[in-house]
């Protein structure tokens, strides 16, 4: 295990953290290794076993390398329902835990993230083994104080299908650096991140999506809608090795701005080796169609009422492609009433 | 031609080069005394001796780029570059007295044909200064200037001085310090209020000499209400050693006016070919950057143009072939600082033979820029298995009322086309070739037509010996 006290600090010139420094999603000061408490993961539908963490590899990311330092136990879910609901409570100043699922026959796990910790670090983890599909979905509703540190790294084996949807409403600073290996041919994954952007939030996203084998699939659905002096950050990196002819990936982020003093920022790169391929991604960024708030407002809707509307819309949007009901029921049920209490009080 | 010499040219068309016939040529490598003996031997003014020497030190200190493919530049060894070479002792004014093998190699490019009555004018580089500038008599008539920048520094230093570094300082980047410190040659251009430049007016650039950097410093100033489309086009021999080609262009759209800057780069594959572009555009002006890239080892030029006058837009069309070993890093950048601002960018790429062509660029929108609009479209075309096409947008945006569109996609040569055009009696190669140039119509249309004409030429003779 690389020592965190050893490993070099990135600096702002590198990519990933241009936007949200190490330094300020360390939960103390950057030359420290604070202790760190753990997570309460809870599920009345799945068995949860904690074993002693085995090495993970974590590159030379800082991020992984701390969280690989702080975390001891290694929380492995097996889940074998078709949905699986689990509850993580972060209480204290700072805590983690590192998630594993392995996924062997259809199933969908939803993860509900609470708490007022000042501090959270997640580590998710999974294989989807060759034919299994999991649908996976996460609900960020930490209090508006915390800090997040989101690591995830997913490997896809051969006809697997794996879909990932992440809904961020709470917590003040986020930083997310979810990772995917299509590492089987005729893999598929799709992604799906709707971001809330309220208050002075710093939401930062990064996606990889790496096609290693031919025939596989990806499509990656990124909406933000920032309000207030929020900051959303998308960045993407979509890699197709050469090997991977064949391969049909996209990628879309989505900025809606608000609020004058809200800022978006969307950097979606691809890295394409091979020629047989369908590679596209597209980004896009605007205010609220003024035409829709006037039809919506000359039907007597008032003007809160009518932006929370077309926000809800914008939002939802994002996981209307969620192929597992359970988990886009969740993901579309935790929005309206969110919005409902956000926008409309 | 050696042997030697004809095996590192291969088959490259406009791979030949003169014997070197320069007059005064430093040592390899940079120190403050080159820079204030380059500043010397050209009898410049005391502030412009005090620019370069700033410069120089900020290169020395400054780190290299962390924007673009930084990994290549290591192969750069700047001990190893000449950074002055004269190759004639004046600007000659007459074609005439241009010396012979200079003039060879000018025939071999077309310059003559080039200057043609539709063509304001030819200010033809040749390794580090101007040895040919002639300007149609109308457009001096009209006021407009049009020097090398070496004999714009001398006639109008007050000008100079005043826009000089105002849009690139020299500490916008390493490759800026060193173009600042060691600049020779280039072109200066001042049209004055409301005057339109009918004709395109044109330069080339060549590297002649081997490990000869190339620094021209390119400078044009149109003034309130006025139009100017310059156009600059390279092609460079082949040598076994490393060549950079560093420049820095600057461009000022005053109020209302408009300026076109067209290249077409066709440096030959062992080219460093690292650009700072910049163009300012005041309130209801244009900038437009029409860029293609062909040749060189690696290419790093992002075109950029900073909005600052409200109502101000921003146009860049750009095209980039990396064939074997070429990684073509090119992009756009545009930065919405003032209201009602606009901009398109268009990007296509074509990667050939294990070539890399990257797509990076930049769209940076203010909190006061209100009611912006933006559109990114980048397109990248693959033709074999061994080729890479990347693409790095950033897009910053700081204002809710700006509204912005990115699309990037990547594909191969579609079946049904090549399917089509063979059944009609092409072969698979003239079939390709015929998609290639459809592919990069957007931006050769754009074009004056020799130049259009000579970009088919060169993508003709790219894709020969691409298919099978």
């Amino acid at each position: 295990m690389t020592s965190y006290l050893d490993a070099s600090l990135p600096t702002r010139s590198e990519h990933l953290w241009r936007y949200t420094p190490w330094s300020r999603v360390h939960p103390t000061k950057v030359d420290e290794l604070p202790a760190v408490g753990e997570l309460v993961i809870e599920s009345d539908d799945v068995e949860i076993k904690a074993i002693s963490k085995k090495g993970i590899e974590h590159g030379q990311d800082i991020a992984r390398i701390f969280l690989d330092n702080v975390i001891g136990n290694t929380h492995v879910l097996t889940p074998e329902n078709k949905i699986n609901h689990v509850h993580v409570k972060a209480g204290g100043h700072a805590v983690a835990a590192h998630i594993h699922i392995e996924s062997k026959q259809p199933s969908s796990v939803v993860f509900h993230l609470t708490g007022e910790a000042e501090w959270v670090g997640l580590w998710l983890t999974g294989s989807i083994h060759p034919n299994s599909q999991l649908s996976v979905g996460l609900i960020n509703e930490l209090s508006s104080e915390s800090v997040l540190v989101r690591t995830d790294n997913w490997r896809i084996e051969r006809d697997g299908e794996f879909e990932l949807a992440t809904l961020s409403l709470g917590g003040q600073r986020i930083k997310s650096d979810i990772r995917t290996i299509l590492s089987g041919s005729n893999s598929t994954h799709n992604q799906f991140i709707a971001v809330h952007g309220h208050g002075t939030r710093h939401d930062d996203h990064h996606i990889e999506i790496h096609h290693k084998q031919p025939h596989t699939n990806s499509k990656l659905t990124v909406n933000a809608a920032c309000d207030d002096r929020s900051h959303s950050v998308g960045t993407g990196a979509l890699t197709i090795d050469d090997d991977a002819q064949h391969t049909d990936a996209g990628q879309i982020f989505r900025n809606l701005l608000l609020s004058e003093s809200a800022r978006a920022e969307a950097i979606p790169e691809l890295e394409v080796m091979a020629n047989e391929v369908a590679a596209a991604h597209g980004a896009a960024s605007a205010p609220i169609d003024a035409m829709q708030m006037h039809y919506l407002m000359s039907r007597g809707l008032s003007k809160e009422e009518a932006t929370s509307m077309l926000v809800e819309g914008f939002l939802v949007d994002s996981f209307v492609e969620v192929r597992s009901d359970s988990v886009r029921e969740a993901m579309q049920t935790r929005l309206t009433v969110h919005l409902e209490c956000q926008l409309i009080g | 031609m050696t042997q030697d010499a004809q095996e590192a040219v291969g088959d490259y068309r406009y791979g030949f080069h003169d014997p070197e016939s320069s007059t005064i040529r430093f040592d390899k490598g940079l120190s403050e005394q080159v820079v204030r003996d380059i500043s010397e031997l050209k009898n410049e003014p005391e502030w412009m001796t005090e620019i370069r020497v700033k410069a120089y030190n900020h290169f020395v200190e400054r780190e290299m780029p962390t924007w673009g493919n930084c990994d290549s530049l290591e192969g750069i060894n700047f001990e190893n570059i000449t950074y002055f070479l004269r190759s004639s002792d004046k600007t000659e004014k007459d074609w005439d007295d241009v010396p012979e093998d200079i003039k060879r190699t000018f025939d071999r490019l077309g310059i003559p044909d080039a200057e043609q009555k539709w063509l304001g004018g030819v200010t033809a580089q040749y390794e580090s200064e101007a040895v040919y500038h002639s300007i149609r008599e109308d457009l001096e008539e009209q006021g407009v200037i049009f020097l090398d920048m070496d004999t714009g520094l001398k006639e109008y230093p007050e000008l100079v001085k005043k826009y000089f570094g105002t849009v690139i300082p020299h500490s916008d980047n390493k490759f800026s310090a060193l173009n600042t410190a060691v600049w020779s040659g280039g072109s200066f251009i001042y049209v004055p209020k409301g005057i339109h430049v009918e004709m395109p007016v044109q330069a080339y650039f060549r590297i002649n000499a081997k490990n000869m950097g190339q620094f021209e410093r390119t400078l044009i100033i149109a003034d309130e209400g006025s139009s100017l489309h310059y156009v600059e086009g390279c092609t460079a021999p082949t040598y076994s050693t490393d060549s950079l080609h560093s420049a820095v262009v600057e461009l000022i759209a005053m109020e209302g006016a408009k300026i076109r800057y067209s290249t077409v780069q066709n440096w030959s594959a062992n080219v460093y070919n690292l650009v700072t572009k910049r163009g300012v555009a005041h309130k209801n002006a244009t900038v437009e950057w029409v860029d293609g890239n062909i040749g060189s080892k690696l290419t790093m030029k992002y075109p950029s143009v900073l909005l600052k006058g409200e109502g101000a837009h921003a146009e860049i069309i750009s095209v980039a072939y990396a064939g074997t070993g070429q990684h073509q890093d090119a992009g756009a950048k545009v930065h919405h600082l003032a209201p009602n601002t606009t901009s398109n960018i268009l990007s296509k790429s074509i990667s050939k033979g294990g070539g890399r062509s990257s797509y990076r660029g930049m769209l940076q929108v203010t909190p006061k820029a209100n009611g912006c609009r933006s559109k990114v479209v980048c397109d990248a075309l693959m033709l074999d298995e061994e080729s890479r096409s990347d693409t790095y947008p950033t897009m910053e945006i700081g204002n809710s009322t700006a509204d912005l569109e990115h699309e990037a996609s990547v594909s191969k040569v579609s079946g049904d086309q090549l399917f089509y055009l063979m059944s009609r009696g092409h072969s698979e190669e003239e079939a390709m070739g015929l998609i290639v140039n459809g592919f990069f119509e957007p931006f050769t249309r754009e074009l004056p037509m020799e130049y259009a004409v000579e970009l088919n030429r060169l993508l003709e003779l790219e894709m020969e010996g691409s298919i099978g």
